[in-house]
């Protein structure tokens, strides 16, 4: 069974974001709407498809790990020893406690309160920050069915602010394929302006009906299934074939498995095959 | 801070914020944690018996922050029995034995939900009593594809003469169990599940994978072969899992294991029916701390 | 203005425009530092051997595939660029679908596009999308890596959208959730609730009001005052023999 996070690991116990709980299933609380209040856990809705490498020290092979070091002590330090500090001027810190950063809100650290709903197309784009999923928990069921579907049934979205870590989100809660979908935007005061990147002059408009037609012959629907990343089809090609050949290890403190088990194997393989074949 | 003070076999325990919610998501509150855990004890205490403890603690619930605790916390009262272990390849440290009720109520006090234990005791640290299978699925996999490759490994090792149990992670795995209680040592039970890893991802590619990389696990059950180490530990058997809902890695029968097809944590899992079924049959896991077993061709 | 971060060529049928991709979003946040409890001393982030436990500078460091526990194949920079996809400076758009067809899940972040050298044609393309609310499905390749993208408008100024895969998006069947019968008047107080609370999405009304409260937090903890600990607001859920009757009174309230 792997563990949600390895024992020593250096964020332990900080900068908790969106996407760390809901790639862990950490965080849960509630959905609300007017009077109704929905148990509910975030969970993530996109896995990004990159593939993952390990650094390895070039002398030992064994694995290079980010962690918090001391520069006093010369040493990396526990989770255990570590606090969020603000830095009120250079060199000087003032020591912030998780209690005190949830006293900030504790009206949205555990509630996403919906206040209002909207028209989803009415955003634009630009505001979209992180998608995730909401599944219900035990005795919510029913009520985020019904908020699933008359979202569906009103094609709107929910508005509400919530709170996580040192981070206020604004968020929409939206129905999609039978689920709650929530996405973080961003505020608005965040975008930058693109009116400086407008060019100064208005369009041509016999050009702008030209573009209008090549647009229109190539109008089709979006499926985004036909579009692949072929940098990582190319890597795991790579890495399957790399994975039969030579490989490096890593040394362990404790004693290795005893080489020799060539008659196990063998008795094993044959077993396998009785039970193969008896099927 | 609430504080009550109970007596238990004689020692004076101060039990603290009992009403404090440690699965907020499903409300189980410190107080039910403690009674299950003494409800459990008979049947949980011998598989701590003489084991270097790993605390897993959730002092703001089990949806919040967590850290491992592999030392015996500071404070702890003078009568809890302890044990020194290697630590690195040097260094010592001082471990918690859970080898009665007052011990067991003194670590759940801390918030400790999940138990975590060696496959040797203390004073022969080298030495397993057990070979264990981690069965894990990849993204894709579940619990029914656990149960196929743990009846497998219950096929493979019945054609060799050799018993063996099985209980729920209590999360989406399963862990298969081979007892021993002779001498073997960790060399030679991580050879043994490794080969049978390797012989089983041979025969059945599609569905089980010794390969650790998540990458080309997708849709396959990782059987971890590498948990049969001195430096490892195993969630224990009847200890409850943090999540939503309170769960339990619990012992099943093998023809129970055959009625565990959803999807996700069947309901026999959760706390209730754990204390009553453990009421009920005793404990499905004494084999493992009882039977006599060689591996065998080793 | 903000900096240029690639420059490329949009290109479809006859059409080509040079554009300059700039970033859309600034984010101004109180800043946390990590502290050693004991000390005080400030935390840095360091790649730590496990065995030596030493900081490892990057020049000792190799990148590894893992297969197993501690067995590793090495992948030297010479693969990487065996996987890297042709290299070029062309957005290339391959179809154009309706604005409302993407589905706010494969969204990423979104790029600014400054006309470039020569920049004919660029106010027309803006233009034409925008009046035609379409958006034009682009792929193209930046600093070694393959993006999937939405070519828009936001009137007088082209956008590209980074999407994500579609293997990237989990789909919601995997979620396991179950079907709940629901009736038809609960829907319906539902639906008629959420139009009566229904507004038009004015996203300047909304401010990050918890930078200034957390600043606010800090300065008195900073003066010395003592910081009371509040318990995170907890609703009772509503429980599913009681939806309606809490749907009932809430549409009352919105009244």
């Amino acid at each position: 069974m792997r563990t949600k996070k390895k024992e020593g690991t250096a964020e332990a116990g900080k900068a908790v974001s969106p996407e760390k709980a809901a790639a862990t299933g950490l965080w849960s609380g509630t959905v609300s709407f007017s009077l109704v209040a929905i148990p509910v856990r975030l969970v993530k809705a996109v896995e990004p498809g990159r593939v993952s490498f390990h650094l390895l020290h070039n002398k030992d092979y064994s694995p290079v790990k980010r962690a918090m070091f001391c520069p006093g002590e010369g040493a990396a330090v526990p989770p255990e020893e570590i606090v969020r500090g603000y830095e009120l001027e250079p060199g000087k810190h003032l020591m912030v406690t998780d209690e005190e950063l949830e006293s900030v809100a504790p009206e949205r650290s555990r509630t996403i309160e919906i206040a209002e709903f909207i028209d989803l197309r009415e955003v634009d784009p630009l505001y979209f920050d992180h998608p995730y999923y909401l599944v219900p928990l035990k005795g919510g069921e029913k009520s985020y069915r019904l908020l699933a579907e008359a979202l569906r049934r009103t094609n709107k979205a929910g508005l509400a602010k919530f709170v996580l870590g040192e981070r206020e989100y604004l968020v929409t809660v939206r129905s999609k394929d039978g689920a709650l979908a929530l996405s973080t935007l961003h505020y608005s005061a965040e975008l930058l302006a693109d009116a400086q990147y407008a060019p100064g002059k208005a369009a041509d408009e016999k050009e702008k009906n030209a573009v209008k037609k090549c647009v229109k012959e190539m109008l089709g629907g979006f499926t985004p299934g036909k579009y692949s990343d072929v940098r990582r089809k190319k890597l795991l090609a790579l890495l399957k074939k790399k994975a039969g050949g030579a490989q490096v290890q890593a040394p362990e403190l404790e004693g290795e498995p005893a080489e020799g088990v060539a008659d196990l194997v063998a008795a094993l393989e044959e077993s396998m095959s009785r039970m193969k074949g008896a099927r | 801070m609430s504080v009550n003070t109970v007596k238990v076999a004689g020692r004076e325990l101060a039990l603290s914020n009992l009403e404090k919610d440690l699965y907020p998501s499903y409300g189980f509150t410190k107080a039910r944690v403690l009674e299950y855990y003494g409800r459990i004890a008979p049947v949980l205490l011998p598989h701590l018996r003489d084991r270097a403890l790993t605390l897993k603690r959730y002092p703001d619930g089990a949806d919040a922050e967590y850290f491992f605790e592999k030392r015996c916390p500071a404070g702890r009262p003078a009568w809890l029995k302890t044990a020194e272990i290697p630590y690195g390849s040097k260094k010592k440290l001082t471990a918690c034995l859970v080898n009665d009720l007052q011990t067991l109520l003194w670590v759940e006090n801390l918030a400790s939900l999940e138990l975590h234990v060696p496959l040797a005791r203390a004073a022969t640290p080298g030495k397993p009593d057990s070979v264990v299978f981690d069965l894990d699925p990849g993204d894709g996999a579940g619990l029914r594809d656990c149960v196929k490759v743990a009846l497998m490994l219950k096929g493979l090792f019945d054609g060799m003469k050799l018993f063996s149990c099985v209980k729920t992670s209590g999360k989406k795995g399963l862990h298969v169990f081979v007892p021993l209680n002779t001498a073997a040592d960790f060399g030679k039970t991580k050879a043994f599940s490794k080969a049978v890893a390797g012989v089983l991802q041979k025969s059945y590619p599609a569905l089980v994978t010794a390969q650790m990389a998540k990458e080309l696990r997708k849709g396959r059950v990782f059987i971890n072969w590498s948990q049969n180490d001195a430096a490892k530990t195993m969630v224990a058997v009847y200890s409850l899992r943090a999540g939503p809902v309170p769960t339990v890695s619990f012992p099943l029968a093998w023809k129970e294991l055959q009625g565990l097809n959803g999807p996700a944590a069947p309901a026999e899992l959760q706390v209730t029916p754990a204390e009553a079924v453990a009421r009920a049959q005793g404990d499905l896991f004494r084999d493992l701390l009882v039977k006599k077993q060689e591996l065998p061709y080793l | 203005m903000p900096a240029t971060i690639w420059i490329g060529n949009i290109h479809f049928g006859t059409i080509s425009v040079p554009v300059k991709l700039h970033t859309a979003v600034s984010q101004d946040r109180v800043e946390f530092h990590l502290l050693h409890k004991t000390d005080r001393v400030r935390l840095r982030q360091q790649m730590i051997c496990a065995l030596e436990k030493t900081p490892i500078p990057a020049e000792e460091q190799v990148k590894g595939f893992r297969l197993e526990e501690r067995k590793y194949v090495l992948i030297a920079p010479a693969d990487l660029e065996q996987a890297e996809p042709e290299g070029g400076r062309e957005i290339a758009v391959h179809e154009f679908v309706a604005a409302g067809e993407i589905d706010p899940v494969y969204r990423e972040r979104t790029y600014f596009l400054e006309p470039g050298e020569a920049p004919a044609g660029y106010a027309a393309l803006a233009a034409a999308l925008w009046e035609m609310k379409a958006e034009g499905i682009c792929t193209w390749v930046m600093r070694k890596r393959a993006y999937l993208g939405a070519l828009a408008s936001g009137g007088k100024t082209l956008r590209l959208g980074v999407l994500r895969y579609a293997d990237e998006v989990i789909p919601a069947g995997s979620l396991g959730l179950e079907d709940f019968s629901l009736s038809e008047k609960e829907l319906e107080i539902g639906a008629q609730l959420i139009d009566r609370l229904s507004v038009p999405f004015q996203p300047g009304k909304y401010a990050d009001e918890h930078q200034g409260k957390l600043r606010r937090l800090l300065e008195r903890k900073a003066r010395g005052e003592k910081i009371s600990l509040l318990q995170p607001r907890q609703l009772r859920h509503t429980e599913g023999g009681k939806l309606l009757a809490a749907l009932e009174a809430s549409l009352k309230a919105a009244k």
